[in-house]
């Protein structure tokens, strides 16, 4: 019996019973932001210790703004509802986030929700590794304070998060990149129904003359137990013109930094190869899109 | 057979707006009142023997009404395969419902009934089992090796079966040879992903008589089987048809342990049970048995075969079950048949592991032999130079030849020959490239696999029931109720009954209704399988409606005062022929058929004829006289990524003799779904098991793939050959199985084609094909 403890499936209206709600059941409250994930661990038997939900759709957090310096998007903005943000169509910068919300079969665009993909740390998702690439933070709010988590530091590892008991993610952040800049992200899947077994998503900017300012890379799937930057990769790139020799050379080094698992679903022989093969078809993308 | 009204029409089935708008027929929604819920506890072990249970703690749990162990169960063995009698000689009766052994983990060794499922579940963990672990082997060819582990007392080296049959000289067939090719070709334990769960509803009488509702291929089989594992008679036990079930492929061709526990629940609790597999429980109930050919043919010069051998190890898993059965159609009509060579041999070996048990599935052994088959022809004209479209034309039979399975039946509607030459032109065959020519990363090739001959039903088959019956009624309103034990699994097979009835009958489109009964009321049908729906319960269908159609005619003879042989009926209307003037309707004669003798109308009382008095009816009950196969071939183009592996389908035409099609929308549909089925089957589809506990790791669709609407080619195409089949409804035989037979080796072809990688073991991953490309 998946969730044979449950006790209180709470819906608060605001903060106040949030925070009541995870002072009667502490570590055995979960939040559901969207569903997706608790539903995936709960047909695995994974929740048998929780007391209680609290589904928090009843408090707003569903802006979506293409603000000056940034893009901001709202925590219980579902994927179908980020499909609706114009600038996601015609960005380059923002075209990996495009990329990544077409993976997902439409039953799960229209309940996940943009929080609740990033505070489920599962690195096998599609947007998480896209946001990291964006240089995405977190707003996070609980107990009456409010902070800033960049998603490298909110991802702990697999399943875990940096988010203290009763803090929830507000809004996700993406700021605006310098210059020319593109985005591209790739998935490797078994069928279009399926959690990534590798994916890379890359952002890249240059500068009047070519030459790359700034570059990141990150992996996702089976390469570690969150997502990965490939700071190897990035350092390849950066300061140098984007020849097909240089992201031969940066896709080459990603290898460096992953460590990749394997399961029934792929060897880590396999995922190390597509790794490399994936972020040079990114790179290949996103280059494309600079114009 | 130009003038046809119904029968060759996209006609709308009869249930499709009820399934989209939730399906209240399907089994899975029965409720009965005051029902209980069951659930099974199962073995975490793969080899165990229960030295103690203890189920005190669970009886006493609030809404627990019954907690069954083995020593409540009968002691009956029993083979749960419905489609053959149960006392069969040629099958292996090893199974309990509840046994002190368990052979495969995840086999029940208890039940419970409680008032939710939840609290069914709950009580479940308070069963307390110890268990003596026994050593267990997976793997076929270590369970045949001296020593392993022994799974069923008194089976040798776990070898269930070793059947075996040979023509001619196969030493001299070699030796006459010019070139001889061999090779083993491997498929994997694949299961059908049915949508709708098994699951059942029992409830038993006060004179303990069962009544089941359940998600079933076949009524009488179940009937059969569960009045035999629970030692009753067969009237004791009343299997009721649900309209439709959700998906079968073969998977529901054998009885489960739920039917017959939720039975004896009932029985403990007065009460109705039902019991609903989880999809992890379903998964675990039956699969496609893995196989291993090797395949050795000998070729002439000329490209003619003169030497075919073949050797088949079929892991049967915990039971032999189907295995016994599934291998025989595996070697006749899956790798022999189908071509001719003077001399051949085949040598098969049904092994027992301690797997989970096998099962039919769409195909039923010819998927496994049609991969090594036409996998090996590839190979053939490859390396020899041969066309494979003439190839194959030089070795198969030919329209009007003998049947091979029996030279008593003619193949007078074969076509394989118009299958190939049409597949070949829509594909562009002619401009297929030479295999791994192409320099780009993304390789496209184009192959092709034929599957020379198939079945229509199972006449001629040792020990199989074949024989299908109908009832048919008419209504004063002009329309007509049938009744079949056919099961439509999915396929459209009610609304291509009915319109073979409404055919028939002369009636419109739609006036023909299904109407569902159960085994206490309805005639004997086989199951829905082997093929066999539209040809052999279809005949079924339209000799019941050409015997109500006769007395239709007979009684509107007696009212229209004219000869019977003189009349027609079409669309509703009965004419006297030649002089359209004079007519009636269907729904005017049968009124009078039903009134009253003696109708009072505005003119006082007016007697009417005793002849034309009665319900107007037809039934019917019998086999076919013969099973005419069809031929298919298709041919796919597929896109390879040599960098990743992975492999995209393009376009698929698929080229089929089916006879006549009777609803062209059902028929495509069958192609379809046996396309996608087949690409699950060539490139993704595999059940994985723990290597040391034997739990099933791919037990939902998160880690069980296969295609999904997006996988699917966006062209693909039905090519239907029709003929006349005299020995058919309207000229039908059969299309249903050879839609999932032939993908698989055309898929592998068509990678070989792209990138000269050839694999030879099912399914293809990215991952084979990088390392037979060196790039792993």
């Amino acid at each position: 019996m998946a969730l044979s403890r449950l006790k209180k499936f709470c819906i608060p209206e605001n903060s106040h019973q949030v925070d009541d709600c995870v002072a009667e059941y502490g570590d055995n409250a979960l939040i559901l932001a969207g569903g997706t994930f608790i539903r995936g661990l709960e047909v695995r038997g994974l929740l048998s210790e929780v007391e209680a939900l609290i589904d928090v759709h009843k408090l707003g957090m569903d802006g979506l703004v293409s603000g000056v310096g940034n893009v901001r998007i709202g925590a219980m903005v579902t994927f179908a509802a980020l499909e609706q943000l114009a600038e996601l169509h015609s960005a380059a910068w923002l075209a990996a986030v495009r990329d990544a919300l077409a993976c997902p079969p439409l039953q799960i665009r229209n309940m996940a929700t943009v929080g609740g993909c990033l505070a489920a740390s599962c690195p096998f998702y599609d947007l998480p590794t896209a946001f990291l690439a964006l240089d995405g933070s977190v707003t996070v709010s609980g107990a009456g304070a409010q902070r800033e988590i960049g998603l490298a530091d909110l991802f702990v590892s697999l399943f875990e998060n940096s988010l203290e008991p009763g803090e929830l993610i507000t809004e996700l952040t993406l700021p605006r990149p310098p210059g020319r800049s593109a985005s591209a992200f790739i998935k490797l899947e078994g069928t279009a129904n399926d959690l990534a077994i590798v994916n890379v998503a890359v952002s890249i900017s240059v500068d009047a003359a070519g030459v790359c300012e700034e570059a990141r890379v990150v992996l996702g799937g089976g390469v570690g137990d969150r997502v990965v930057r490939s700071a190897t990769a990035e350092t390849v790139l950066k300061g140098q013109q984007l020849t097909h020799e240089v992201i031969e050379h940066a896709a080459a080094a990603v290898g460096q930094d992953i460590e990749p698992m394997a399961d029934h679903r792929a060897t880590a022989a396999y995922r190390l190869a597509m790794a490399g093969v994936f972020t040079k078809r990114a790179l290949n993308q996103a280059l494309s899109r600079l114009n | 057979m130009t003038n046809m009204n119904v029968v060759g029409k996209r006609v709308l089935r009869q249930d499709a707006f009820e399934k989209v708008v939730g399906g209240k027929g399907f089994p899975v929604n029965v409720r009965l009142p005051g029902m209980l819920h069951g659930k099974l506890l199962r073995s975490p072990y793969p080899h165990a023997r229960i030295v103690r249970m203890d189920t005190a703690r669970a009886e006493q749990m609030p809404g627990v009404k019954a907690v069954i162990t083995p020593a409540d169960v009968p002691q009956i063995p029993y083979n749960p395969i419905f489609f053959m009698p149960v006392t069969s000689a040629g099958l292996v009766r090893d199974m309990l419902i509840l046994s002190d052994t368990v052979r495969f983990a995840g086999q029940p060794v208890a039940a419970i009934a409680a008032i939710s499922a939840a609290i069914a579940e709950q009580a479940l963990q308070m069963i307390e089992v110890d268990y003596e672990e026994l050593p267990a082997v997976f793997d076929p060819d270590e369970a045949t090796r001296d020593g392993a582990p022994e799974i069923h007392a008194g089976v040798k080296n776990n070898i269930s079966d070793t059947p075996s049959f040979a023509i001619g000289d196969i030493e001299a067939g070699f030796r006459e040879a010019d070139h001889i090719f061999e090779g083993t070709y491997e498929t994997p334990r694949v299961h059908t992903c049915y949508m709708e769960p098994r699951v059942c509803v029992a409830d038993t009488d006060t004179n303990g008589h069962i009544t089941i509702y359940s998600s079933i291929q076949h009524l009488f089989g179940l009937r059969e089987r569960m009045a035999y594992a629970l030692g009753l008679s067969v009237s004791q036990v009343k299997v009721v048809q649900p309209p439709y079930i959700g998906g079968g492929f073969g998977s529901k061709l054998d009885m489960v342990y739920a039917e017959p526990l939720a039975a004896l629940l009932s029985a403990r609790t007065r009460r109705p049970v039902r019991i609903k597999h989880t999809r992890y429980e379903d998964f675990i109930t039956n699969a496609r048995h893995p196989m291993k050919v090797y395949l050795k043919t000998g070729i002439r010069k000329d490209g003619t075969f003169c030497a075919r051998y073949a050797r088949t190890q079929c892991d049967t898993s915990a039971y032999a079950s189907q295995g016994p059965v599934v291998i025989m159609v595996h070697a006749h009509y899956g790798l022999m048949l189908g071509y001719r060579s003077p001399h051949l041999k085949w040598e098969g070996k049904v092994v027992l592991t301690n797997n989970i048990p096998g099962g039919a599935f769409r195909g039923y052994g010819a998927p496994q032999a049609c991969f090594a088959v036409e996998s090996q022809i590839d190979e053939i004209c490859e390396e020899l130079g041969f066309d494979p479209i003439e190839f194959r034309l030089k070795n198969t039979p030919r329209r009007g030849d003998p049947h091979p399975f029996n030279p008593e039946w003619k193949l007078d509607t074969y076509a394989l020959d118009e299958c190939l030459a049409r597949g070949a032109e829509r594909i562009g065959w002619s401009q297929r490239a030479r295999a791994g020519s192409s320099s780009s990363t993304k390789k496209r090739g184009i192959g092709m696999a034929a599957h020379p001959l198939w079945v229509s039903g199972c006449v001629g088959f040792p020990d199989i029931y074949e024989h299908s019956g109908a009832i048919i009624k008419l209504n004063v309103d002009g329309t007509a109720n049938l009744s079949s034990a056919t099961m439509d699994i999915g396929s459209g097979q009610n609304t291509v009954l009915c319109q073979i009835a409404a055919e028939e009958l002369g009636l419109a489109d739609g006036a023909v209704l299904m109407s569902p009964g159960s085994t206490d009321t309805l005639p004997f049908d086989a199951p829905t399988h082997a093929s066999r729906g539209t040809y052999s319960s279809g005949n079924a269908v339209k000799v019941a409606a050409a015997a109500a159609k006769k007395r239709l005619l007979e009684v509107a003879a007696v009212i229209m005062e004219a000869n019977a042989d003189d009349l027609e009926v079409c669309n509703g209307v009965i004419t006297v022929k030649g002089s359209p003037a004079r007519s009636m309707s269907v729904a005017d004669v049968v009124k009078r058929a039903e009134s009253p003798y003696m109708v009072i109308g505005e003119q006082g009382p007016a007697p009417t004829v005793l002849e034309e008095k009665g319900t107007i009816m037809g039934l019917s009950s019998l086999a076919p006289s013969t099973n005419p196969s069809p031929a298919v071939a298709e041919f796919v183009e597929v896109e390879v990524d040599t960098e990743t592996g992975q492999v995209k389908v393009l376009r698929a035409v698929y080229a089929h003799d089916l006879g006549r099609v009777i609803n062209p929308a059902a028929a495509e549909g069958q192609v379809e779904g046996g396309l996608q089925q087949g690409i699950g089957f060539a490139l993704m589809e595999n059940m994985l098991f723990d290597p040391e506990s034997g739990a099933c790791l791919t037990s939902d669709f998160l880690d069980y793939k296969m295609p999904t609407a997006v996988e699917m080619p966006r062209h693909i195409e039905s090519i239907f050959i029709e003929s006349n089949e005299p020995s058919g409804p309207f000229g039908a035989k059969s299309l249903a199985e050879a839609c999932l037979i032939v993908p698989a080796p055309a898929i592998a072809n068509a990678i070989y084609n792209a990138t000269g990688a050839r694999i030879r073991s099912l399914p293809i991953t990215p991952e084979k094909i990088l390392k037979a490309l060196g790039k792993l």
